[in-house]
């Protein structure tokens, strides 16, 4: 409740009130407030007082990005510790799986001596990349997981295919996953028991909550970062 | 910073280990594992035999490679080289702890979250989740 300045098409400003003080006063104290001013002293006038109320709104802008930055870190050390509980859940089962195959093939046949010493290369690897994000100066790097890619260039290529043939491509791609995966632990013999089997696909698991969790992490050190300097700002 | 390094692209970076036996066997089944023509693999597998020397000379080879995205290290082999691993802050590779069949993670040891610890107190990390 209060005044208001508003404007009339003949560039005069008047007071309207909305106070019920002002209802009782006669029409002689009333026309008082009737100020004529020229347009352009009202124009300043109305520029300078949006520029104050833009003022007003800048420490609550800074504010708000301040709390956003706040809440992106706590949200990725969540994210981070969440996905720690998947990893530890999805190791206990792979540990426990191949406990199980150790016990049913034998220990000889599973153990690090029997490992592969020869020249060969990943079939799992990670794509490294770094988005820019505008918003932050620092560029923060994003890890993506790639299965049992075959080093033949042939098969990357066959992956661009129509979509009548996307079925029958998925098709040959899990085919080549599980021969990947045969491939893999041939190793420990031709015959592998089936808990062997099942804590491979556990690892396998285990592997794809380890990129979150790298992913979470870069992100939480990011965040931080930028927490920090704020905060380090404000203190200045 | 550390941060504001660019940071280098690649196609097919390797995931590297330093474990138990257990292990490093369950995720080269996933398919992790390599072996270049020098016979150098990216995992080192830590038993009662492995001494703190070897650990650290793994633990620098594998953080200097430009071929290694990822280093999986388990947190209690990470203790024996506290200092190497706290004292590292570059974002690639990413230095993940993890846990080990004797030893459950415990994100008060967690070197990240010792980092980002500043700005909460000690115990608020730790006890919530537990």
């Amino acid at each position: 409740m209060g005044l208001w300045l508003e404007p009339n098409s003949n560039g005069r400003t008047y007071c309207s009130s909305l106070s019920c003080n002002f209802r009782n006063l006669p029409q002689v104290q009333l026309r008082s407030r009737i100020v004529d001013t020229p347009i352009s002293n009202r124009r300043t006038e109305m520029t300078m007082e949006r520029q104050q109320r833009e003022e007003e709104k800048k420490p609550q802008t800074s504010e708000n990005d301040k709390d956003e930055k706040v809440v992106q870190f706590l949200d990725s050390l969540n994210d981070y510790l969440t996905l720690m509980d998947s990893l530890s859940s999805a190791l206990r089962q792979g540990w426990l799986e191949l406990a199980s195959a150790r016990h049913s093939m034998g220990s000889w046949r599973i153990n690090s001596a029997i490992l592969d010493h020869k020249f060969h290369s990943a079939s799992t690897t990670l794509q490294l990349s770094s988005p820019d994000d505008s918003n932050y100066n620092m560029k923060q790097p994003h890890f993506t997981l790639r299965k049992w890619e075959s080093c033949d260039d042939e098969d990357f290529q066959s992956k661009e295919v129509k979509l009548d043939e996307d079925e029958v491509q998925k098709n040959s791609d899990d085919v080549q996953v599980q021969k990947e995966r045969s491939k893999t632990l041939l190793v420990f013999g031709a015959l592998v028991s089936p808990k062997l089997r099942d804590a491979q696909l556990s690892f396998e698991t285990a592997l794809e909550t380890l990129v979150d969790i790298a992913n979470r992490r870069s992100v939480m050190l990011s965040a931080y970062d930028h927490v920090r300097e704020e905060i380090l700002g404000t203190k200045q | 910073m550390a941060n504001r390094t660019p940071i280098p692209t690649n196609n097919s970076a390797l995931i590297a280990m330093i474990a138990d036996e257990d292990t490093v066997t369950g995720f080269l089944m996933a398919g992790v594992g390599n072996v270049d023509l020098r016979r150098k693999t990216n995992y080192l597998i830590v038993d009662s035999k492995t001494t703190v020397k070897a650990i650290e000379d793994a633990f620098k080879e594998f953080t200097t490679r430009e071929d290694i995205a990822v280093v999986l290290i388990s947190q209690y082999v990470a203790n024996m080289i506290r200092f190497l691993v706290d004292g590292y802050n570059k974002p690639v590779p990413a230095i993940l702890e993890i846990p080990s069949k004797d030893h459950p993670y415990d994100p008060a040891q967690d070197s990240v979250l010792s980092r980002v610890k500043h700005l909460f107190s000690t115990e608020s990390v730790a006890s919530g989740r537990r």
